[in-house]
């Protein structure tokens, strides 16, 4: 779509990726009609998150418009940084519900860890990128240990949909830096035993009950295992064709909690149907595809490495919402990406996506040059 | 051993690593696995989006429906029962059902700290239900997890409103419909009754019960989690119960009730029923038993007083059926109308059997047999022609069929379909034995003979359109028989009591011996079934007294008198014209009028 040479050179000049900013405005647009539904067609919450993709597309934008080199110079500071302010949420954070997660900036909240998402790819690529890839055992240890340190601060808050977040970013930068396969063998086998200090040392009983509840939703249908039931509803009530959009009943008729947030996919499902949601995952695979191929066609490690951890991580978002929302993985609060409502998470995944951007056309600018 | 392997595999990609870090080496097969691997966990999401939405869909989409679709259903009065005239026979009228929710009743009383039996408005509640405190405290502490028990229902709407400002948490009301029947035991048995909750279970609530009740309405609506209305799905409009309206007139109805009721009494009869048919359309106006009961309260009523023994009882019935073995003499054409018969000696043998007349009658015509009911002429008139005919004859007014009312528990009695009858049994059932009979197939018979020997089927209906017949006897036969039949209730007749002054009645005493195990015993049944005005039919009576017990026990003496006051005053009633030429000042006398 951009192969007019004037076109081009608006894009470039923009520093806008073409594909990428195409796919984010359908699945934004597509969130927003489901948001509209699943609000209650609440005029003002939409408006709120139109607010909000606006600020995220202004951070995007900026963000398109730094260097690759920029990041590179600055991550150890960026990382230093957000390690500081997830200690003093640990230390002096703000309470509620049960978890210590935000800082008190006078006017609003903020969440430390929403930083990390982007803090921890970079510190990981910024310290991969220095050697010769495939990295070094001695490397993916450093890297792990780099890793280690934001995902254990943020469990502790405790959060554990941002802790699996950050880590899997942290991991699959470890992954594209060459990790070897034989350690991914020796992982793969350390699971079980991994869980098992999980679950005895850092788990909460709130998280272990939603973890056993998931296994079987059925022995406590009207407590924990609410959710669950009601979005399996939700979503096989759709149908193939769906109930149509505001038509959904589950959903509309607030017997799933939380409808607009978490729990958006199942609204989705229900007024969409199985059409709507093979249409979704299309579009999450594209973007997903166009930032592989950004990372793929980055001239620098850092880029690569970063590029590709973003995108993978993007993915883990998906993946872990529609799973907890279907059924398949326990209820961990993940929203889906740039569908759910929810301020935070979506302005830090259109950085993500500003960061890609500058990956992408600060590479063809460099090839131009 | 992992580092080793780290380093064994970094040396085979050595050659892809002298770009350094500016000229990344790897391979870009890494990412287009990581690539697959997510298309396919993606394929892995939709297969199970596929399986919740198709497979587990109907089950999913049922779960669903339960958990917002509630059908609220709207009930409806039912229909009133009315008589001909618009008078109603029966009537529902709002009351409330009084009922408790015993888990409610324990939060609150261990809230206030005050135990149901220690509670005044509780002791209240039982004085006002007319429930012992015992057994009322009993019923909602008995099991404090039930949520619904009835306390008591059809209450009056005056008690329910004192009930409703006791405030008693827990304690609720619905509203329902109580069935009131305003003539009481005149019109019991036809109307019948309904359950608590509203359903016919008795005569016409029962029979006509489907059109009565109507149909509810009901409401399919969505609910949110909340309990609040979001759609209506379904609508269905109640359609109101149709009210219905009897072929009965309420009037004629009290008076042969009263009548009945007298005669039951005045001769200490088991007991006694009588029916009045519109001779012109076949509508029953007036159907009675006695003993009756009262449908308003039937508490501790023995379950005889139940039976509508006019439809359900059946019973031979003996010389009131014997203008069925002339008729069928003259349409068979073995005698003629004034032919004379020889009687005497007042008895004959039939078969080995002797059949005997009270006195030697001497020569009769078939008018002297039916004023004098002699079984002697009866006999020879039925051994006169083929079985087959006199039977037809039978059959044909309607013996041993259904008359069309239709009413619960209505017998069609017993008429044997014997291929040989015997000479004797012919000669008994000329006058009216060996085949059981109801009180309405008598009622149906004379009025079919009113009617020109046009049978019509009898309803319990008002009628708005002419019904067709069936001719069944030639009009000149049932002519002749209404003329000869005057003679009964005439000086010298069987059945002079029945007489009605003004008018010319025809009709037929019956006096039958009830059988009991395999003979008669001395218990008999009194019956009269007349005919009027003779001049132009209108309305057939028949009336029966069931088993009396003092000295009078013939149909003139027990029927005689209860026909003549059902007929009389129904004639009058219904506006028709005294025809009795030889009354006609007397009744003009009798009734303060003009005296020439």
């Amino acid at each position: 779509m951009v192969n007019n040479p004037a076109k081009r050179s608006i894009w470039f000049r923009l520093h806008i990726d073409g594909p990428l900013l195409v796919g984010l405005l359908i699945l934004m647009s597509l969130g927003l009609a489901v948001l509209y539904s699943a609000s209650g067609e609440s005029t003002n919450q939409v408006f709120k998150h139109s607010v909000r993709l606006g600020i995220g597309f202004v951070a995007m934008f900026i963000l398109a418009q730094i260097p690759p080199m920029t990041y590179r110079r600055w991550t150890p500071v960026f990382f230093l940084f957000g390690i500081t302010l997830l200690i003093a949420v640990l230390v002096i954070g703000i309470q509620s519900k049960g978890a210590q997660r935000w800082l008190n900036l006078g006017v609003t909240r903020f969440q430390p860890s929403e930083v990390m998402k982007l803090a921890l790819p970079m510190m990981m690529s910024w310290y991969l990128s220095q050697y010769h890839l495939p990295s070094r055992f001695k490397h993916i240890v450093i890297g792990a240990i780099i890793m280690a340190i934001p995902t254990l601060l943020i469990a502790k808050q405790p959060d554990l949909g941002t802790s699996i977040l950050i880590a899997s970013s942290g991991f699959f930068a470890l992954f594209l830096s060459g990790m070897s396969w034989a350690l991914l063998a020796f992982l793969a086998a350390m699971a079980p035993v991994a869980v098992y200090v999980m679950w005895t040392f850092f788990m909460h009983t709130y998280q272990k009950q939603r973890v056993l509840t998931f296994l079987d939703p059925e022995t406590d249908p009207l407590g924990s295992g609410y959710h669950i039931i009601q979005s399996k509803i939700a979503i096989g009530s759709g149908g193939v064709q769906g109930k149509g959009w505001l038509q959904g009943t589950q959903s509309q008729l607030e017997f799933i909690p939380e409808p607009h947030t978490d729990f958006i996919f199942a609204v989705f499902s229900e007024e969409f149907g199985l059409l709507g949601v093979l249409g979704l995952l299309c579009i999450y695979i594209f973007i997903i595809a166009r930032g592989m191929y950004i990372s793929v066609k980055a001239q620098e490690t850092y880029g690569k490495l970063l590029a590709g951890s973003i995108t993978l991580t993007f993915f883990v978002y998906i993946f872990v919402n529609i799973g907890m929302v279907s059924g398949l993985l326990p209820v961990v609060g993940v929203p889906l990406p740039l569908v759910s409502y929810g301020g935070t998470s979506m302005v830090t995944l259109l950085a993500g996506f500003g960061v890609l951007m500058s990956i992408s056309t600060h590479r063809r600018l460099l090839a131009q040059g | 051993m992992s580092k080793v392997t780290a380093t064994a595999k970094s040396s085979r990609k050595g050659a892809k690593r002298n770009t350094g870090n500016k000229a990344p080496s790897l391979t870009t097969w890494r990412f287009m696995l990581v690539l697959s691997s997510i298309t396919l966990i993606f394929c892995g999401l939709g297969a199970r989006a596929a399986f919740l939405q198709v497979y587990d869909s109907d089950d999913l989409t049922r779960r669903s429906d339960n958990r917002t679709i509630r059908t609220k259903s709207e009930d409806v009065e039912r229909g009133m029962i009315l008589d001909r005239n618009g008078i109603e026979l029966a009537v529902s009228v709002p009351v409330q059902a009084i009922w408790a929710d015993p888990k409610t009743i324990a939060k609150a009383s261990k809230k206030a700290n005050l135990p149901v039996e220690l509670d005044k408005r509780w002791m209240a509640l039982a004085d006002v239900l007319h429930i012992s405190r015992d057994q009322l405290f009993k019923r909602v502490t008995a099991n404090p997890n039930k949520q619904f028990v009835y306390l008591k229902r059809q209450v009056e709407p005056a008690m329910a409103s004192y009930v409703k400002n006791l405030k008693i948490p827990g304690v609720y009301q619905r509203k329902e419909s109580k069935r009131y029947y305003p003539n009481g035991e005149i019109s019991a048995h036809l109307v019948g009754f309904t359950n608590l909750d509203a359903q016919g279970i008795d005569g016409i609530e029962k029979l006509y019960n489907k059109q009565m009740v109507g149909t509810a309405g009901s409401r399919k609506i969505r609910k949110d989690a909340k309990g609040r209305e979001i759609e209506v799905i379904e609508e269905v409009e109640p359609v109101a119960g149709q009210s219905l309206t009897l072929s009965i007139d309420q009037r004629i109805q009290a008076v042969a009730y009263k009548a009945v009721k007298s005669a039951v009494t005045s001769f200490n009869a088991t007991s006694g029923s009588a029916v009045v048919v519109d001779i012109k359309t076949g509508e029953v106006l007036a159907l009675v038993n006695s003993p009756s009961y009262n449908p308003n309260n039937r508490s501790g009523v023995q379950s005889h007083r139940f039976r509508n023994r006019a439809v359900t009882d059946v019973f031979e019935p003996g010389s009131i059926l014997k203008p069925v073995a002339v008729i069928s003499a003259l349409e068979f054409g073995s005698f003629t109308a004034d032919e004379e018969i020889n009687t005497s000696p007042g008895y004959m043998r039939v078969g080995g059997k002797r059949v005997q007349d009270s006195r030697n009658y001497g020569k009769l015509d078939m008018r002297g047999i039916l004023q004098h009911s002699s079984n002697v002429g009866i006999t020879k008139l039925a051994l006169s022609m083929p079985k087959e005919h006199l039977l037809d004859t039978f059959y044909n007014l309607g013996f041993g069929g259904d008359t069309g009312l239709g009413l619960i528990g209505e017998s069609s009695g017993v008429f044997g379909d014997r291929r040989r009858w015997s000479k004797f049994e012919l000669a008994t059932l000329s006058f009216g034995y060996g085949l059981s009979v109801t009180t309405v197939q008598l009622a149906r018979m004379y009025a079919t003979l009113g009617n020109g020997g046009v049978a019509l089927p009898l309803t319990i209906l008002k009628q708005t359109t002419p019904v067709e017949g069936e001719q069944m006897i030639s009009r000149q036969t049932s002519n002749t028989l209404l003329e000869m039949m005057e003679s009964v209730l005439e000086k010298d007749g069987t059945g002079q009591k029945a007489a009605v002054p003004g008018y010319r009645i025809s009709g037929k005493t019956g006096t039958s011996r009830i059988a009991v195990n395999g003979g008669y015993g001395s218990d008999y049944v009194g019956s009269f079934g007349g005919i009027g005005p003779v001049s132009d039919p209108r309305i057939a009576v028949v009336v029966l007294i069931n088993d009396p017990a003092g000295d009078y026990f013939y149909g003139n003496d027990v029927a005689g008198p209860a026909f003549s006051t059902i007929m009389g005053n129904s004639l009058q009633m219904l506006n028709i014209p005294p025809d009795a030429d030889n009354h006609h000042n007397s009744v003009i006398a009798a009734r303060g009028g003009e005296n020439d």
